[in-house]
């Protein structure tokens, strides 16, 4: 049995809203590169979802074929409004997003109110 | 009086007297070579301006092209229906189909293809997306007998293609999202498309492709996203495409 090392971070709202969005997708993929899964407390919205999957796709390589990932507290306009607003009263938003390299997360499943995610590399052992 | 009016790649400009439409020169001379003016006189009648203003406006309105993007993730049937479509109005495919992932790895286009159903009609061009996906590996496309040299090249041109995929997000006037009803359609690629799309106000129906095969389950893909329409086809046979069509000339318009 191959032993696998995991290493998961869980990052505060505080790490990512000081930063402007390239930035905050800088570091993110950053930090898949170096083989960590990250999950934020702030869920990404729509748009940075997006260019995360494209700043992804500029750094494919055999070693980095990509990421996994799952949002939940959907990202969209009237809930980044909502969630702005919420922020503003000294409130927090719900939800939270995970992403993982997908050479460690084999898939991220979800349902509405929950994610499930699957490391390894999916062989019967 | 000044009323400006910008239709989609031309501007109109109507000044009440060329004074007007000179000052209008000088602050706009960048556009100045895109921008039709019309000197109307202040004893025109509102009504007949008005109603002059409308026929204009209605030649522009028959004569609008809509973008219509096909997304979706790899496989989901995306150049099937973009074929389909485009073989019932123009007799003529748009792209290749393969049971390899990321068989269009750059847009595909058919311009002017027009759709009629139920008496509406539709002016669009057709754009066939390379599938959206979080990964790309090239070890994957080597289980269907591709060479390492060739996976490469094609993993390589897939991530090329989802960047211009998403590029296009932008730009496109309508869509349809394209789900392969014998998979999960609650996926976050599915999502972060179509949170894109309705983030921009883009109208987008969902089809829910390959009902022929016995796997397929469209009820849960009418259950992940109650909010939009969804259409349930097979592209491949051709099944219920007369439905499609009706959404598309009747809600994309």
């Amino acid at each position: 049995m191959i032993a696998m090392n995991i290493q998961i971070e869980f990052l505060t709202s505080s790490v990512l809203s000081q930063k402007a969005e390239s930035e905050k997708i800088s570091f993110i993929v950053a930090n898949l590169k170096k083989g960590k899964i990250l999950v934020l407390e702030d869920p990404l919205t729509h748009a940075e979802e997006t260019r995360l999957i494209e700043a992804t796709m500029k750094k494919v390589t055999s070693a980095f074929p990509g990421i996994e990932i799952g949002t939940l507290g959907d990202g969209s306009v009237a809930n980044d409004i909502r969630s702005q607003i919420i922020r503003m009263l000294g409130g927090k938003p719900g939800g939270f997003t995970v992403i993982g390299p997908s050479k460690l997360v084999r898939q991220i499943k979800r349902d509405p109110e929950t994610l499930s995610l699957f490391a390894g590399d999916g062989r019967k052992r | 009086m000044l009323l400006l009016v910008r239709a989609k790649d031309i501007n109109i400009t109507l000044g009440a007297n060329k004074v007007a439409t000179s000052k209008m020169h000088a602050g706009n001379s960048i556009r100045r070579q895109r921008v039709r003016h019309i000197c109307v006189g202040d004893t025109m009648g509102l009504d007949a301006l008005v109603s002059w203003f409308m026929s204009i406006a209605s030649i522009f309105k028959k004569r609008k092209t809509v973008r219509l993007g096909l997304y979706g993730a790899p496989n989901a049937g995306k150049t099937s229906l973009a074929n389909k479509i485009s073989m019932d109005w123009l007799g003529e495919p748009v792209g290749k189909v393969s049971r390899v992932p990321h068989e269009t790895r750059a847009i595909q286009q058919k311009e002017h293809v027009q759709v009629k159903a139920n008496g509406h009609e539709l002016d669009m061009n057709l754009l066939d997306m390379p599938g959206i996906s979080t990964k790309v590996d090239y070890r994957d496309f080597m289980k269907y007998g591709i060479t390492v040299e060739d996976a490469q090249k094609r993993s390589k041109e897939a991530t090329k293609g989802i960047i211009e995929a998403i590029k296009w997000l932008e730009n496109v006037d309508a869509a349809l999202i394209v789900m392969d009803s014998t998979e999960d359609p609650f996926t976050q690629v599915n999502l972060t498309i179509i949170g894109n799309l309705e983030a921009r106000n883009i109208p987008v129906i969902l089809v829910a492709n390959k009902i022929d095969l016995p796997k397929s389950r469209p009820a849960k893909i009418r259950d992940a996203y109650p909010q939009y329409p969804v259409v349930e086809i097979s592209a491949l046979k051709g099944d219920n495409m007369d439905e499609l069509y009706q959404e598309i000339t009747t809600r994309l318009r």
